[in-house]
C-alpha cells in the first residue's frame, strides 16, 4: 500500500474504531437502508399487485385484432419462450329450447387463461370457486344470466350458429371478462376449435381476436419491439397491465406513484442527512489538514487521503446498509405476510443498484463541497484557530446540492414532472427560509437586547450563528416538509379510495327496466328490504351533428363501447345512452358553464345538454355547441350549457350526454339502478328478479371486493412507507441536532466556565431548538400545501385541499421534537464536567 | 539560515489595508536560537508564520535555507517545509485521531521515508514515550501530547524549527521538562530554534531575543548575537 493509502486507511481505521464515523456512517447506511428496503419492498408489493392485475387482463401483455391473427407472430412468441393463448370474442345469438339471447361469446384455447383463474358456480349466482382448464369440446359454460334468460338448466343443450353445445358449468367470472354496464352481454365459454363448426365468424360479423402473452419483461418488450412495426394501429392494439385504465388499474398506478414518490423524498432525506454529515466530517478535519499541510503534505496528497477516506466510509455505509435494508424489508414483509401479498422473489437487482447508486451519489456530490472546502484550509490554521477554509460560496454549495438532488430524483424516477415538482418546492422553500431567517436574525436583535437570561441568550445565538441557522433552518425545514408530504398524502389517498367503495356501495346493477316495471321493483325490493338506489331513465340515441355539421356514423368496433367507467378513453360510440335530470349526479364536477337543474327552457331555444368534459376534447365539442340526436328517427337538438369533469372510478353509472329532461318528454325510456346485498344474502337474488324476467341483472360484487382487497393491500402498504420515511426523517433531525451540537461545544464550555447554570443553558439551548423548530414547522407547513397542489393535481389526479390543521401541528410538533432533541443533546454535554468539557472542544 | 529583508504584511479590513508587521529585516545563522517575543497582538505569530512559509508575504523578500519564499507558490512552500522545517505549537497539533507514534511518524510519511516507524520509536525513545506510543492524543497529558508534538518535530531531522509558545499550554514542571528537552534535542541535531514565547525565561535560554511591539521588531541589547556560532 503507499504512503497515502496506508495514512487514509490509519486514518479511517482509528476514526471508525472511535466512533468519529458514526454520524457520517450512519447518514450513508440511512440513505441506502432506507431507498433499499422501500424500494424492494415496493417493487416486491408492486410485483404482487401487477400479477394481480395481470390477472385482469388474462396475461402480461394482450394483443387485440380486428382481423385474424397472423399465426407466425404467435410461433414467433413461443420461440422466444413467451408462454401464449388465444381468444376469439364476438357477440353471437344463443338459442335455449324456449328463448334466445344475445350474448358475449369467448372461445378460447386450452391455455387461457394465462394469468388469473376461470371462476365457476355449481348454480346460477351461487358459491363461486376457481377452476382450472376450459370447457371440453362441445361443452358451453355460461353466464348466471343467461340460465336465467334461456330457461335452461346444467345438462341442457343451447345453440350457437350451427353448433349445438351441453351446458356443463355456471360461468361466474373469465379474468378478462371487461366490465361495462350498458353493453356486456351474458358471457358464454368455448372452445376455440369448436367455432369452425358454428360457422359464425364469416364476413359481417364483428369479431375481436385476442392473443395473450407472459414472460419476463425483458423478453415481452423484446418481443414487442419485434412485433410492433408489423402492427397496423387501424387494427391492432397491445395493452399492458400499465394501460390499464380500471379503477383497479388507476389505484395500483396511483400507488406505485406513492411508493415511487415516498422513496424519492426518502432520497432527499438521505441526502440531506449526508449533507449534514458531510459538512461535519469536514469540519472536524480542518485541525489535521492544516497540521498535514504545515508538516509539507501537498495539495494532492491530501485531496488522495480524503477521497480515499470517502471512499472506504462510503464502502462500508452500503455494505452495511444494504444488509440493513435487506432486514427491514424482510422483518416488514414477515410481519404483514397474512395480510399484504408481495412477490415471492426475495432478490431484485433494480432495488440494489438504486441503493448503491444512491449511496455513492450521497457520499460523492454532498461529500464535494465539505471536501473542497477542506482542502482549501489554509495552513497558517495551526497559528490562527480562527481561519477557516478559503472557499465559501454557499451559492456553489447550494448549486451542487441541488443539483445532486435533482440528478438523483430523476435517475431514480425517470419522470420529470415529480422530479421537477419536488425540486421547485425545495427551491421555493429554501429561497422563503432564507428570508425568514434574515427576519428573525432582526426579530432576535429586538427579543435579545435586554437582560441576559435564557431567553436573550437563545436569541442571541440565533442572531450571530446566522449563516449556520439559516442551514439548519433550511434542513430542519426540508425534512418536515417532506414528512408531511408523505403523511398527508397518504391520509387524503386513503381518504379518497375509501370514499369510492364506502360500506354499503352498491354491487349489483339491473338494468332494462322498463317504466311500468319501475314502480314494482321498488316496491317488491323495499318488501325484501333492499334499498334500492336512484333509477336513471335511459334512452339509446345517434350523435349525429355539431352545429348542422354531420359527424361520422359509421359503426366501427370502437363504437361499439358505451360510456360507463372502464372503457370510457376508447372512443365514444356514435350511438350513445342519453339520460335526462335535474339533478347533479355525485364524483360530476361542472367545470365550465352552468348546470342546467330546473331551467325552464324557452320554447325558442334549443333544450340544454351537458357534456362531460374528457370526450367534449375528443369530439372537439364546445360550450354552446348544438348537438344534434337521432332517437328512434326523431332529431332532438340539445345545446352544451356545461361540461362535467367525471370521476370514473366510482360504481356508479356515468353518462357522456345528460340532458334536460324537457328535452325527453316524448320517449319511453327504460331505467338503471343499482342496490346492495350483502355477500352472504347472494341465494336471495333468484327470488328478488323472479317477478322482472325482462331485468337484467349486473353482479359487480366480486369486482367490488377485489378492489376493495386491493386498495386495503396497498393502503397497508403505504402505512408502513409511512412509518419508514418518519424513522428515516427522525434519524436525519437527531443527525442535525447531533451535528449542531459539536458546533455549540465550545460556546457551552465558555458559558459553563464562566459560572452559567447548567440550567439556564439548557433552558437557552432548548428555547434556541424551539424557536428553530416552530419556524422550521411553520415553513414546512407552507411548501407542504404549495408542493401538495402540485402534486395532487398534475401527478396523482386527485382533488387538492387545504390542510389548515397541518399549519398548527406542524409548528408544534416540530418545536416539541427539535426541542426535545436539543435537550438530549445538551444533556450529554452538559453531564461532563468543565474540565472534560475544555478538553474536548481542545 | 535565515534572512529577511524590508518584510511587510498587510491585511485588508474594513477601514482599508492595514500594516500589521512593518518592514522587517533581520538574519538568523545556522544553529542559532532565537526568541521573539512580545504583547498579545503585536504580530509575533503573524512574523513566525511567514517566516515558516505558512502565508504569503506581502511585500520584501524571505530566504529559507538560501531558498525565496517570497517568490514560491504555496505547493513550492509546503515542499521546502516539508524538508526542512519542523513545527511545534502551544496547542501540540496533534491529529486526534491518530495515536502518538502515528503522530511522530506523520512528516516522514509525507516525506516519503520508507522507515517512519523506525524512525518514530526511536525519537519517541529520546522523549521518553515509547510506552505511550499507542495512546491516542486524549488519552496523554498536556506534557506527554508536547513532547510527541517535539519528537514529530525533529523526526525529519529539520534545519530550523519553529515553536510558538511551546510551554504556553503547561505548568510550571512540565514546561520545565519541555524546555530541557527542546534545547537538548536542538543541540543534538544542531537545528536551528526560532521560538515565539511570553515566557521570559525561555526567551532567556536562547542566544539572540527579539522584541516585537506594533509589527516593528528589535533585537534586546542583551542578546548574543551573531558572532557566536554554534553550527
Amino acid at each position: 500500500m503507499s504512503t497515502v493509502s496506508n495514512l487514509a486507511w490509519r486514518l479511517f481505521k482509528h476514526e471508525a474504531r472511535r466512533g468519529e464515523l458514526t454520524i457520517i456512517l450512519a447518514a450513508i447506511i440511512l440513505s441506502v437502508a432506507a431507498v433499499l428496503s422501500l424500494s424492494l419492498f415496493s417493487e416486491r408489493l408492486q410485483g404482487a399487485l401487477t400479477e394481480r392485475s395481470a390477472s385482469f387482463l388474462a396475461a402480461d401483455r394482450q394483443l387485440q385484432a380486428r382481423q385474424p391473427l397472423n399465426e407466425k407472430w404467435l410461433s414467433a412468441a413461443r420461440e422466444q419462450s413467451l408462454a401464449t393463448a388465444q381468444q376469439v370474442q364476438l357477440r353471437s345469438m344463443v338459442f335455449g329450447p324456449r328463448e334466445m339471447s344475445l350474448t358475449d361469446l369467448r372461445a378460447v384455447n386450452s391455455d387461457y387463461p394465462l394469468k388469473g383463474n376461470i371462476i365457476v358456480a355449481d348454480e346460477p349466482f351461487g358459491e363461486e370457486r376457481s377452476v382450472t382448464g376450459v370447457p371440453e369440446p362441445g361443452q358451453a359454460w355460461i353466464d348466471s344470466r343467461l340460465f336465467q334468460l334461456l330457461e335452461v338448466s346444467i345438462g341442457d343443450d343451447i345453440e350457437i350458429g350451427e353448433a349445438t353445445f351441453t351446458v356443463s358449468r355456471v360461468l361466474s367470472e373469465i379474468p378478462d371478462a371487461g366490465f361495462s354496464l350498458f353493453s356486456t352481454d351474458p358471457i358464454v365459454l368455448i372452445r376455440q376449435a369448436d367455432l369452425e363448426e358454428a360457422n359464425i365468424t364469416g364476413p359481417g360479423s364483428r369479431v375481436s381476436y385476442k392473443a395473450y402473452f407472459t414472460g419476463e419483461a425483458s423478453q415481452l418488450e423484446a418481443y414487442y419491439e419485434w412485433l410492433r412495426p408489423q402492427l397496423n394501429d387501424e387494427i391492432h392494439r397491445w395493452e399492458s397491465v400499465q394501460d390499464d385504465q380500471s379503477p383497479i388499474g388507476r389505484s395500483v398506478a396511483r400507488a406505485g406513484q406513492y411508493f415511487l414518490l415516498a422513496s424519492l423524498l426518502a432520497i432527499v432525506l438521505a441526502a440531506v442527512s449526508i449533507a449534514v454529515a458531510a459538512q461535519r466530517y469536514s469540519h472536524r478535519h480542518y485541525d489535521p489538514v492544516a497540521i498535514m499541510k504545515t508538516l509539507g503534505a501537498s495539495k494532492k496528497m491530501i485531496r488522495k487521503v480524503y477521497i480515499l477516506q470517502v471512499m472506504f466510509i462510503a464502502i462500508l455505509g452500503i455494505i452495511i446498509g444494504i444488509a440493513a435494508g435487506m432486514l427491514i424489508q424482510q422483518a416488514v414483509v414477515s410481519a404483514l405476510a397474512d395480510r399484504v401479498e408481495v412477490s415471492l422473489s426475495v432478490w431484485h437487482w433494480r432495488p440494489v443498484l438504486i441503493a448503491v447508486f444512491t449511496g455513492v451519489i450521497c457520499a460523492v456530490l454532498f461529500s464535494m463541497y465539505p471536501l473542497l472546502r477542506l482542502f482549501s484550509v489554509p495552513p497558517l490554521r495551526v497559528l490562527r484557530r480562527d481561519l477557516d477554509s478559503s472557499l465559501s460560496s454557499r451559492t456553489f454549495q447550494f448549486a451542487i446540492s441541488g443539483t445532486a438532488v435533482f440528478v438523483l430524483m430523476w435517475a431514480y424516477s425517470q419522470n420529470l414532472k415529480i422530479s421537477a415538482i419536488l425540486f421547485v418546492s425545495g427551491i421555493v422553500l429554501v429561497a422563503a427560509l432564507i428570508g425568514v431567517t434574515f427576519g428573525l436574525i432582526r426579530l432576535g436583535r429586538w427579543l435579545g437586547s435586554s437582560k441576559m437570561g435564557a431567553w436573550q441568550l437563545a436569541w442571541a445565538r440565533i442572531r450571530r450563528r446566522a449563516m449556520d441557522n439559516s442551514v439548519q433552518l433550511i434542513s430542519f425545514s426540508i425534512t418536515i416538509m417532506l414528512l408531511l408530504i408523505v403523511l398527508v398524502m397518504r391520509n387524503d389517498m386513503i381518504e379518497q379510495w375509501q370514499a369510492q367503495l364506502p360500506e354499503g356501495t352498491p354491487n349489483y346493477f339491473m338494468i332494462n327496466i322498463t317504466e311500468n316495471d319501475r314502480d314494482r321493483v321498488e316496491s317488491h325490493f323495499a318488501d325484501n328490504d333492499v334499498q334500492i338506489e336512484r333509477f336513471y331513465p335511459v334512452v339509446r340515441g345517434r350523435f349525429v351533428s355539431v352545429n348542422g355539421s354531420q359527424v361520422n356514423t359509421e359503426v366501427t368496433k370502437e363504437d361499439d363501447r358505451d360510456e360507463d367507467a372502464e372503457d370510457s378513453q376508447d372512443g365514444l360510440g356514435r350511438e350513445a345512452n342519453l339520460t335526462w335530470t335535474n339533478q347533479l349526479q355525485k364524483e360530476n364536477e361542472v367545470v365550465a358553464g352552468s348546470w342546467h337543474g330546473n331551467n325552464q327552457a324557452d320554447e325558442s331555444q334549443p333544450y340544454e345538454v351537458s357534456v362531460e368534459s374528457e370526450v367534449a376534447d375528443r369530439l372537439e365539442i364546445e360550450m354552446g355547441d348544438l348537438l344534434t340526436f337521432d332517437i328512434g328517427s326523431q332529431m332532438v337538438e340539445a345545446r352544451v350549457t356545461s361540461l362535467r369533469k367525471v370521476n370514473w372510478q366510482t360504481m356508479q353509472p356515468n353518462f357522456f350526454f345528460i340532458l334536460s329532461p324537457a328535452a325527453m318528454t316524448d320517449f319511453t325510456p327504460t331505467y338503471i339502478t343499482s342496490f346492495y346485498l350483502p355477500t352472504a344474502q347472494k341465494a336471495e337474488l333468484t327470488k328478488l328478479l323472479k317477478p322482472f324476467p325482462a331485468v337484467t341483472l349486473f353482479d359487480v360484487d366480486a369486482r367490488i371486493n377485489q378492489l376493495r382487497g386491493i386498495v386495503d393491500q396497498v393502503s397497508l402498504a403505504v402505512e408502513f412507507i409511512l412509518i419508514l420515511v418518519l424513522v428515516a426523517g427522525s434519524l436525519v433531525l437527531i443527525a442535525q441536532v447531533q451535528a449542531s451540537m459539536d458546533e455549540r461545544q465550545q460556546e457551552l464550555a465558555i458559558l459553563r466556565t464562566l459560572g452559567a447554570k447548567g440550567r439556564l443553558i439548557r433552558s437557552s439551548v432548548i428555547l434556541e431548538f424551539v424557536i428553530i423548530g416552530v419556524v422550521a414547522g411553520f415553513m414546512a407547513a407552507l411548501a407542504n400545501e404549495f408542493s401538495l397542489y402540485l402534486l395532487q393535481t398534475q401527478l396523482f389526479n386527485m382533488t387538492p385541499s387545504i390542510h389548515f390543521s397541518y399549519w398548527l401541528i406542524a409548528p408544534v410538533t416540530g418545536a416539541l421534537v427539535v426541542g426535545a432533541l436539543g435537550a438530549i443533546g445538551c444533556w450529554r454535554l452538559l453531564t461532563l464536567n468543565t474540565s472534560d468539557l475544555l478538553r474536548k472542544i481542545m | 539560515m535565515i534572512k529577511t529583508s524590508q518584510l511587510t504584511k498587510l491585511v485588508s479590513t474594513n477601514e482599508g489595508e492595514l500594516e500589521i508587521l512593518k518592514p522587517i529585516s533581520f538574519e538568523v545563522k545556522s544553529g542559532q536560537t532565537v526568541a521573539i517575543v512580545g504583547a498579545s497582538g503585536s504580530g509575533k505569530s503573524t512574523l513566525l508564520g511567514l517566516l515558516a512559509g505558512l502565508d504569503q508575504v506581502s511585500d520584501g523578500e524571505i530566504f529559507l535555507d538560501g531558498e525565496p519564499l517570497h517568490t514560491m507558490d504555496e505547493e513550492e512552500r509546503a515542499q521546502l517545509r516539508g524538508a526542512k522545517v519542523g513545527f511545534i505549537f502551544q496547542s501540540f497539533m496533534l491529529v486526534q485521531s491518530l495515536t502518538a507514534i502515528e503522530n511522530v511518524m506523520l512528516p516522514a510519511e509525507i516525506a516519503g521515508f520508507s522507515d517512519a516507524k523506525k524512525q518514530a520509536q526511536n525519537i519517541l525513545q529520546q522523549v521518553g514515550l515509547d510506552h505511550r506510543a499507542h495512546h491516542y492524543p486524549n488519552q496523554l497529558s498536556g506534557g506527554e501530547q508536547q513532547r510527541v508534538a517535539i519528537a514529530r518535530a525533529f523526526i525529519g531531522k529539520p534545519k530550523i524549527l519553529f515553536a510558538d509558545e511551546p510551554t504556553g499550554n503547561l505548568d510550571a514542571a512540565n514546561s520545565e521538562k519541555i524546555e530541557k528537552l527542546l534545547f537538548k534535542l536542538n543541540k543534538d541535531l544542531g537545528t536551528t530554534l526560532v521560538l515565539v514565547t511570553h515566557d521570559e525565561k525561555l526567551a532567556e535560554h536562547c542566544e539572540r531575543q527579539f522584541t516585537m511591539q506594533a509589527g516593528t521588531l528589535s533585537e534586546s541589547k542583551n542578546s548574543a548575537p551573531l558572532k557566536q556560532d554554534i553550527a
